[in-house]
């Protein structure tokens, strides 16, 4: 179903990857502070940036594929305009943030505004005037995590004790919606069909709004770990696209089979002995890939079968991310060791 | 709550803990950690950047955030931006050997510890090394009321005398007295400008249980409780008699969902009914740890060492618990 087709290497270990929106190139940044963009029309590749001895933690491409963008732990927020295949990306002045480590950044879908977690602050970089935005989403702990609705209206994001839901395009008398949590949220990830917002927490819970954050959430407890990865399918369910979790070893596949109290069924997908690490369900498919510490990769069906088991080289997979190709169902999956790349 | 990690200690991450009062010395400490020629790769997480002059990729500002786990309770306390920024941090880790946190001079050093034993993530990862505590000796008289100074002098494994070329002897010997009386088990080290040997404060191990009360042989040559007007303060008790582990259990864990908060750090060796080797015994606020040790050897003096430091301690009420427990 699927094979090893390219290893590539970074110095230093890799901390994020991201497709572009044709999958015509793929990004690849490590702990180091390298990051090195593939064009695959072009066969070329392009260190954009050289090992600086400061992290990048977070990556992502424009939905148009005009910029790519970059954080991490120097704080400075990173872009880079694409020419297109073939085209050195030209590199966009360094903005610093003076807030600490940025962990935690996300393009919008169908847009060019960039969400930027800045401490207690969520700032929005808007890419049609290349300015900030003046408004800010104002939480009252640090951003853990940020995630844009699929419609690309709506941005989550989370801090210890709330999760804030915001429309910076709306009104601006249309203050954020908030929600007491109880705990951190790790996670948070908007169905890219129906309306529903999960987060994953700290206290080994996860929070399911049916509702796209508003109204009440169901909530799951008893996770072996940390809830620290979430990933939808985009294919529908009976009622709801299946959602994927991730908690320590253990992979959870929820699908809802009633609308009451109970109607969320998990089946835990038990193969990992280490933690998993990334999770992603294939575009338009039912395929889910979860990648762990222990240097495995598992693809599971719909059902929760295990498809296939891939091995690496021992190192343990920090990310992963399916190509989004709208030709070959499902397209690559790019999986990542802690120091190499395996298509 | 036990405080080991599945990890074996050496596959994990060792970290000191830096606390001191405001001016105590810990930015001179920091700067001579980061420019000595000790060998190892230090990683810093400074509270307030800019302070150490070095520029180094592994000098890492944190803005402090208590996370309160569990409905506010003391003991599951943490600090929420050293999670994440250490998170991040551990991605690094070829690049560096060893992990020291400076906490802000006016905070509570138990939130710090906790976090490296309550966090699912550190505890597999890292390794509490010791806490070290840096004391200005010229001026900690004058703070002495503040709970913070308190508390970073109870919870600390090393205690750095600092500014001694600012004080008579007679004076350091007064300020001594008071600190020992609050905690009996630390390491003193006195100097001035900060100048300790490395290996006195890095890779000290004062949290492996079978180091646990190495530090200091023979502390506890006689049973004393220090008399002091101070609310925090220290218990020691010494038994010739063997103990019950079921008893001194059932006694600890009720000990500590009673009083928890109030108390710091406990440590034991405790001389067992029926077993050759020791069992040795530590705590930081509600988190237990215990474990057999080595066997007690020929001609060592059998018998059970117990320190509690804590707040308002009663010794009668704790004297009377503790010799319950004597098979």
């Amino acid at each position: 179903m699927v094979s090893e087709r390219l290893c590539g290497e970074l110095q230093q270990a890799i901390t994020a990857l991201s497709w572009s929106g044709d999958g015509e190139f793929l990004a690849i940044a490590s702990a180091g502070g390298e990051l090195l963009l593939l064009d695959f029309r072009a066969g070329c590749e392009d260190l954009l940036r050289a090992e600086q001895d400061s992290s990048l933690d977070a990556i992502g491409f424009s939905a148009d594929g005009q910029f790519l963008m970059a954080v991490g732990q120097a704080g400075e927020l990173l872009l880079w305009e694409l020419g297109g295949s073939g085209i050195s990306p030209m590199a966009l002045q360094p903005m610093p943030l003076g807030c600490g480590w940025l962990d935690a950044a996300a393009l919008q879908p169908r847009g060019l505004l960039l969400a930027v977690a800045a401490g207690r602050q969520v700032r929005i970089w808007d890419g049609a005037v290349r300015q900030w935005r003046l408004e800010t989403l104002d939480l009252p702990g640090t951003v853990q995590t940020l995630a844009w609705s699929a419609d690309g209206l709506q941005l989550a994001a989370s801090c210890h004790g709330e999760l804030a839901l915001w429309q910076p395009e709306g009104s601006a008398a249309a203050q954020p919606l908030r929600a007491p949590t109880a705990s951190a949220g790790l996670a948070l990830a908007f169905s890219p069909i129906a309306d529903l917002l999960a987060c994953g927490q700290m206290d080994r819970s996860l929070l399911l709004w049916p509702e796209a954050g508003r109204g009440q959430p169901w909530q799951f407890s008893g996770f072996p770990a940390k809830v620290r990865g979430l990933a939808w399918s985009d294919q529908p369910g009976r009622l709801a696209p299946p959602l994927a979790v991730a908690s320590g070893d253990t992979v959870v596949l929820w699908q809802q089979g009633d609308r009451g109290e109970r109607g969320w069924k998990p089946e835990p997908l038990l193969w990992h002995q280490q933690r998993v690490n990334a999770l992603a369900f294939a575009p338009g498919s039912s395929l889910l890939a979860t990648a762990s510490a222990d240097g495995s990769v598992a693809l599971w069906d719909g059902r929760g079968r295990m498809r296939q088991p891939l091995e690496g080289e021992g190192q343990g997979f920090n990310a992963l991310a399916w190509r989004p190709d709208g030709r070959r169902r499902p397209g690559p999956l790019v999986a990542m060791a802690g120091g190499g790349a395996q298509q | 709550m036990a405080f080991s990690s599945a990890v074996p200690a050496a596959e994990r991450l060792p970290v000191t803990v830096l606390t001191g009062y405001l001016g105590a010395g810990k930015t001179t400490l920091l700067n001579r950690i980061l420019t000595h020629e000790h060998g190892l790769k230090v990683a810093v997480i400074v509270n307030e950047f800019g302070e150490v002059g070095i520029d180094n990729q592994l000098v890492i500002d944190a803005d402090e955030e208590i996370f309160e786990m569990n409905n506010g309770c003391i003991c599951c306390t943490v600090r929420g931006d050293l999670i994440r920024i250490i998170g991040n941090l551990m991605k690094r880790r070829d690049r560096f050997d060893h992990l020291v946190i400076e906490t802000p001079g006016l905070a509570d050093p138990a939130p710090v510890i906790q976090t490296f034993f309550v966090d699912e993530d550190l505890r597999d990862e890292l390794r509490l090394d010791a806490v070290v505590t840096l004391v200005d000796l010229k001026h900690v008289l004058q703070h002495w009321e503040a709970e913070e100074v308190q508390e970073q002098l109870a919870f600390a494994d090393v205690l750095v005398l600092n500014k001694t070329d600012l004080v008579d002897e007679s004076e350091r010997r007064s300020i001594e007295q008071r600190i020992r009386a609050i905690n009996p088990v630390a390491r003193l080290l006195t100097t001035s400008g900060a100048d300790v040997p490395m290996d006195q404060i890095l890779g000290v191990e004062a949290f492996e249980l079978e180091r646990a009360l190495s530090l200091d042989p023979g502390f506890l040559l006689e049973e004393h409780a220090h008399e002091h007007d101070d609310s925090v303060g220290s218990l020691a008790f010494v038994e010739e008699r063997p103990m019950d582990l079921d008893r001194l259990g059932t006694w600890l864990s009720d000990l500590v969902a009673e009083r928890g908060p109030d108390l710091f750090r406990m440590k034991g060796i405790i001389q067992l009914q029926g077993e050759d080797n020791r069992y040795v015994f530590q705590s930081v606020h509600m988190l237990l740890d215990g474990d057999f040790d080595r066997p007690w050897k020929d001609g060592e003096r059998r018998c059970t060492q117990f320190v509690i430091i804590g707040r308002d301690l009663d010794a009668d009420r704790l004297r009377a618990g503790f010799s319950s427990c004597v098979a």
